[in-house]
């Protein structure tokens, strides 16, 4: 079985996020990245199916060069080989835009199943995925929290509110985005980051995958426009001063509230 | 603009609330408002929606719909876009629309924007980053498809004109199987009865934090403790702890929330809380907008200090 994992990497959640001068995006200079917190888990559940069994996990990601950093992580906890396409004319690209390009990988690449992130924690569009799978013309679920071969398909079992569950069946080749807390995560061993230096890497340009002049901000219909801190309404009041202080002004609030 | 067309869900045999909202989220893009009805003997639903909110709406009736199919609605909603010629297409971020509604957009070639809590002067408002930051979006395709943020805009309580009508939907072979829905497990930790809930978050940063700095706070005020996902997720706490929309809804007469930031799916289980504090080092964090009463500090100073205040007040 092969499996194709796609992921994202995004600033670090706890990185400042100061917006920049474009006024559409956040400051990259000098914050650190990290894998998007679902794909983590989403490559975790395609390494668990490989400890399972026989499978190749092949894994993706869109981006400029600090995303390489990522694939070799994704590499060092034991996906098998990285594509990263890394060109600059894909800058700018919508969530439709990756999902051309990560098609044209499945077209190459022909995986039984595809793991994604329901959504990326910078962008939280929720988007690709579907998307993907329309491209792919195969059949999705999002949300999922578990995964189980069975046969020819896999049965999943989708998150829905309030914690109930639905149970569905997805014929193979199918694409599974997960949600978070589908596993636990590992971390890459000492001895998966140096096996991962021989992994294979490799680099392709939007015109490698046919996709030239049609991805990027270019061929962008959804434009962010503006970033701004979310407005302020009237807030909680702040209680100023040293601890004892700040503490003294709870209690007698917890007092007045009658839970004293 | 041309017409909007809304995609409404059928929860526990009724049209839901979300839906609702959405029809008067639409006439926020203009007029004319239609909409579409999936499901199984659904008719009488729809004649009811289309009089409410709905406008002209197309109902797709089939046993094959009668749970949520993947396929099954990317058919229907293709099917009424066709029928409808709807420009801008409308659903519910919910666990059915967030699903769908990016497929329909790849398969029209339209322009797609997710969880959107306003439309405004020809773009989109929406949140980023968790919750930290606001977006303006703008769409510069023929068509549109966007999902809705719950709760974000009060429901549509007029009447509006349209009949009901049959939508003609080629089904073909549905290869997602629906299996069963599991309603969620009977609880050890019932958070919807405490009058006081301490709840952590990722900021709490390991499990044996929880044991040696929340839980003591929750004991002293005689009040349960509760997380955020996170926590969850990475084990520290069980399930049943869990306070948001994918956990515990909670209305205690205190919430203290302690190192969470104050994403909207943890808003949407707490929000309804007599009193909220917070605590939190990040003054921008967005749970100070729903708490009444906040402290911007290090939760590992402030919370053992007050654990042992409050056992001091009670004596
Ligand atoms: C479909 C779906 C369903 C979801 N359901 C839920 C749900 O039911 N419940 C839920 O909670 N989330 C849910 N989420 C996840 C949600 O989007 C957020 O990711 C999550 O709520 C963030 O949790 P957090 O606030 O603990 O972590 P973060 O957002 O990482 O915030 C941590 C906070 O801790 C603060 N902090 C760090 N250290 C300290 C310190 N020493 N002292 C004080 N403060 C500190 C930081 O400033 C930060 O604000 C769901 C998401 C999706 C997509
Ligand atoms: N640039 C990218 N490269 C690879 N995968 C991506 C990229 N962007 C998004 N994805 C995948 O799509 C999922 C959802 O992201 P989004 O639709 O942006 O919220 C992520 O969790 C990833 O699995």
């Amino acid at each position: 079985m092969k499996i194709l994992v796609c992921l994202k990497q995004v600033p670090h959640q706890d990185a400042r996020l100061d917006i920049d001068g474009s006024g559409s995006w956040i400051e990259e200079s000098g914050i650190k990245f990290e894998i998007n917190s679902y794909d983590t888990f989403a490559l975790e559940e395609a390494l668990q199916i490989k400890d399972a069994g026989e499978a190749e996990v092949v894994v993706a990601s869109i981006g400029p060069d600090r995303v390489s950093q990522a694939l070799r992580t994704a590499l060092g906890m034991g996906a098998d080989r990285a594509v990263h396409v890394k060109d600059a004319e894909t800058a700018g690209s919508d969530a439709l835009g990756i999902a051309k390009l990560l098609a044209a990988i499945a077209a190459e690449e022909k995986p039984d199943l595809v793991l994604m992130g329901l959504m990326s924690d910078d962008g939280n569009a929720s988007a690709v995925p579907p998307m993907l799978a329309q491209l792919m013309d195969a059949p999705h679920a999002t949300a999922v929290m578990k995964v189980s071969a069975n046969g020819e398909s896999f049965q999943v079992e989708r998150e829905l509110e309030g914690g109930a569950l639905e149970v569905v069946e997805l014929p193979r080749p199918c694409l599974i985005a997960v949600q978070t807390g589908i596993n636990q995560v590992r971390y890459a061993s000492l001895k998966g980051i140096m096996a991962a230096k021989k992994k294979p890497l490799n680099v392709k340009s939007a015109a490698d995958l046919g996709l030239a002049g049609q991805v990027g901000a270019a061929g962008a219909k959804v434009k962010l426009e503006k970033l701004s801190p979310p407005p302020r309404g009237e807030g909680a009041e702040i209680l100023e001063g040293s601890t004892d202080q700040v503490v003294a002004g709870l209690v007698s609030k917890i007092r007045e509230l009658g839970l004293l | 603009m041309g017409a909007t067309l809304v995609v409404a869900e059928i929860q526990k045999g009724a049209v839901r609330e979300a839906s609702f909202e959405l029809a008067a989220f639409a006439r926020k893009l203009g007029e004319p408002v239609m909409s579409l009805l999936i499901g199984s003997g659904i008719s009488d639903l729809a004649a009811g929606f289309a009089g409410r909110g709905g406008g002209r709406t197309w109902f797709a009736d089939d046993p094959a719909l009668a749970n949520y199919n993947v396929d099954g609605w990317t058919a229907a909603i293709l099917a009424a876009v066709s029928a409808s010629g709807a420009e801008t297409v409308l659903l519910s971020n919910t666990p059915c629309g967030w699903d769908v509604a990016p497929r329909i957009a790849a398969a029209l070639d339209a322009g797609f924007v997710s969880d959107v809590f306003d439309y405004r002067d020809g773009r989109y408002r929406r949140r980023v980053f968790n919750g930290k930051l606001d977006a303006e979006v703008s769409c510069s395709a023929e068509r549109a498809v966007a999902t809705v943020q719950p709760g974000a805009i009060a429901p549509f309580e007029g009447a509006s004109e349209g009949a009901a009508e049959a939508l003609p939907v080629e089904l073909g072979a549905l290869r997602a199987r629906f299996v069963e829905t599991r309603e969620a497990e009977a609880r050890g930790v019932d958070l919807t009865k405490a009058d006081i809930i301490v709840s952590g978050g990722r900021g709490v940063g390991d499990p044996e934090k929880f044991g040696e700095v929340i839980e003591p706070l929750a004991d002293a005020l005689g009040g349960a403790m509760g997380a955020s996902r996170p926590v969850v997720d990475a084990g520290w706490l069980p399930h049943e702890y869990q306070v948001g929309s994918s956990g515990q809804i909670v209305t205690p007469k205190l919430y203290i929330a302690c190192g969470i930031s104050g994403a909207i799916q943890h808003l949407v289980g707490m929000k309804g809380a007599n009193y909220i504090i917070a605590i939190n080092k990040d003054a921008d964090a967005p749970i100070f907008e729903v708490a009444q009463l906040g402290v911007v500090g290090d939760l590992f100073e402030v919370v053992p200090a007050l654990t042992e205040a409050v056992k001091a007040a009670k004596g």
